[in-house]
């Protein structure tokens, strides 16, 4: 039994890479993504750890055959925290990004499907949480949480990042509550919770592949501000940490180009890229979208 | 009961939630956290060398803070507290209250952001109106660049303008709201230097903000133009001028209006990341610095300020749109 299921999920995931493979946008800017993380893996596991300790070279060292990004003020090699950066940057997106999307696609699932009170309560949630700025929140409970981890970032990163999945997921759910394969599914005893999963699921991975790309774009943005504010991981290092230093020590007005410049062009890098696949995710779902 | 009694209810209760909602988790988050609110206080303390007296100190400190109380008291006191307006004493300021240093770092963002967000929304607006009226391939490259732009993160622009202008030509100042040995008055010789401070932290500001509203106007004018109204304008023989301002920038511009009003409560909020990389004086910057000494007092405060601010003006705005636009009907959804 467990075999056949295995086979069938396995399928079903092909599927998905298959229609989402039907957007050239999606392809390339998936590509591309990778195509980072691989080299940033590559980087790590050809330089030693020890060249991540301080005091390995001299600091401030320009870019050269030795030092190819260069050095930072504490003699780190530049080249390895920008590789490490972007692991942990894509990291905690991950992380956000899995558990809003998943949180926030129940919370509307059951608010639409069940209606009534259920709806109302988590209606009433989602609004409140909709209209609370949310990158306060963070500042103030990173404030109180000093000396976050990679993962612990990403999880705080995940407490806003349930409201605009449920408010979506539960407009979809209300119209596909209404379909009549849901009603003949009712009939022959299925219970309301397989149903969510098994019937309206299936037709709403787009969307909540939609919202994981946007939650993941969104998670590696505010972890980059909540950094360079100052509220980064302070053992490890990501693209906002990797940012916060430089801006901290005036990098920009003291002419160290090589100290700010490739973290935020990784950023951007980064950020391009998922947005031109978030780009090719909306015109699959909505093909009158098309811009470019 | 009445569709618009219900609807103001409704809102009413979202407003009344979001800030008890909030102001309880601003309560609750520092007695969650394992150890105490105050810890960080001692060390600072006790690294500043102060050996004597400093139990007495923290005693004391906990009665002004009502942390020998049950939480149940503690929270009442902090509700009424807030009421009061009282935000309490800054940490790494100490005899300076809360509120008085927020007074301070507030003309500074208010004046910054007031006036970058009523400039970028006209000039969006402006070019929005132009751009979907005439529409055309340029118009197209436009919003594509704008939707690229309105994405990427405020400060990245913010850094690009510090290294270029700043760095690089030096044009202007490097940091601060005005020049170091001036004293605040109301002269010209300030004015200017003010101006000259804010320049550039203002057109990162404008830049990054005006694509969202070149874009909104756009599409919204795009629409319009397609309705029968503006048809039969054409038909009449209406000069395009006309048509355009009269028939559909007026009909398109009601959501800029209320998007302009609830950015407009931004301003008690700072422009955070702005601030930090031009060193300017405000809310961003306060803010910051408390992050920096571990000032709880200070960042608790200007975060109530700007949640309450923030919800205000959606609350307001909210109650406005059945005024402004007959189209939509209290209730609804």
């Amino acid at each position: 039994m467990s075999g056949t299921k295995g086979i069938r999920k396995y399928r079903n995931i092909v599927k998905v890479l298959a229609f989402l493979r039907r957007n050239n946008k999606v392809t390339y800017g998936v590509i591309a993504y990778l195509a980072a993380l691989l080299l940033s893996a590559f980087v790590l596991v050809a330089y030693s750890p020890r060249s991540k300790v301080v005091g390995y070279a001299d600091p401030l060292l320009p870019p050269s055959p030795q030092h190819l990004l260069g050095t930072d003020i504490l003699g780190r090699e530049l080249l390895v925290l920008l590789a490490e950066s972007v692991i942990n940057s894509t990291v905690i997106g991950l992380i956000a990004a899995t558990i809003g999307t998943l949180a926030g696609s129940l919370i509307g699932f059951l608010s639409g499907y069940y209606g009534g009170k259920v709806d109302y309560v988590s209606r009433l949630f989602t609004d409140v949480f909709l209209s609370v700025p949310s990158l306060l929140f963070l500042i103030l409970i990173s404030s109180l949480v000093r000396a976050v981890t990679i993962v612990q970032m990403g999880l705080l990163i995940a407490l806003f990042a349930w409201p605009w999945p449920a408010r979506q997921v539960r407009a979809q759910a209300l119209s596909l509550k209404e379909r009549e394969f849901i009603y003949l599914s009712e009939l022959s005893g299925e219970s309301k919770l397989e149903i969510i999963i098994r019937e309206m699921m299936p037709h709403m991975i787009p969307w909540m592949t939609a919202n994981f790309v946007n939650a993941f774009i969104s998670a590696i943005l505010t972890e980059a501000e909540l950094s360079i504010l100052g509220l980064g991981p302070q053992t490890e290092m990501t693209l906002g940490m990797l940012l916060w230093w430089p801006l901290n020590n005036a990098a920009i007005y003291r002419g160290l180009w090589w100290w700010w410049a490739p973290p935020l062009i990784a950023l951007i890098y980064l950020f391009f890229t998922l947005y031109v696949v978030q780009l090719g995710i909306t015109e699959i779902i909505n093909p009158r979208s098309r811009v470019v | 009961m009445s569709a618009t009694a219900k609807y103001l209810i409704e809102r009413f209760t979202i407003y009344l939630l979001t800030i008890f909602v909030s102001f309880t988790i601003i309560f609750l988050v520092p007695r969650l956290v394992p150890g105490d609110p105050l810890a960080v206080f001692y060390d600072r303390l006790r690294e500043a060398g102060a050996m004597q007296g400093v139990e007495q100190m923290i005693e004391e400190y906990k009665r002004m803070l009502g942390l020998d109380k049950d939480i149940f008291t503690q929270y009442v006191s902090y509700i009424y507290s807030l009421l009061r307006g009282d935000l309490g004493y800054s940490i790494g300021n100490f005899p300076a209250k809360v509120s008085d240093m927020i007074m301070e770092a507030l003309p500074w963002s208010i004046g910054l952001l007031s006036m970058t967000t009523i400039l970028s929304w006209l000039i969006g607006t402006l070019l929005g109106a132009i751009s979907g009226w005439r529409g055309g391939r340029l118009s197209r490259v436009f919003s594509i660049a704008a939707l690229f732009l309105s994405n990427l993160p405020y400060y990245v622009l913010a850094i690009l303008l510090v290294f270029v202008f700043a760095y690089t030509l030096r044009w202007f100042p490097y940091s601060g709201g005005y020049s170091v040995g001036m004293t605040p008055r109301l002269s010209l010789d300030f004015v200017l230097d003010v101006m000259w401070h804010s320049f550039l932290p203002a057109l990162s500001i404008i830049l990054s903000s005006l694509t969202w509203w070149y874009l909104s106007m756009r599409s919204m004018v795009a629409t319009v133009k397609g309705e029968d109204f503006v048809v039969f304008a054409e038909a009449k023989g209406l000069p395009q001028r006309e048509i355009m301002w009269n028939y559909a920038v007026k009909n398109a511009i009601l959501p800029q209006v209320t998007g302009l009003a609830l950015s407009m409560s931004r301003i008690f909020v700072g422009a955070l990341i702005t601030e930090v990389i031009f060193g300017y004086p405000g809310l961003g910057t306060l803010m910051v610095t408390g992050i920096r000494t571990l000032d709880y007092f200070l960042i608790q405060g200007t975060i109530l300020l700007s949640i309450f601010a923030v919800a205000t003006a959606t609350f307001l705005v909210e109650l406005t749109y059945p005024l402004l636009d007959p189209r939509i009907r209290y209730g609804g959804g």
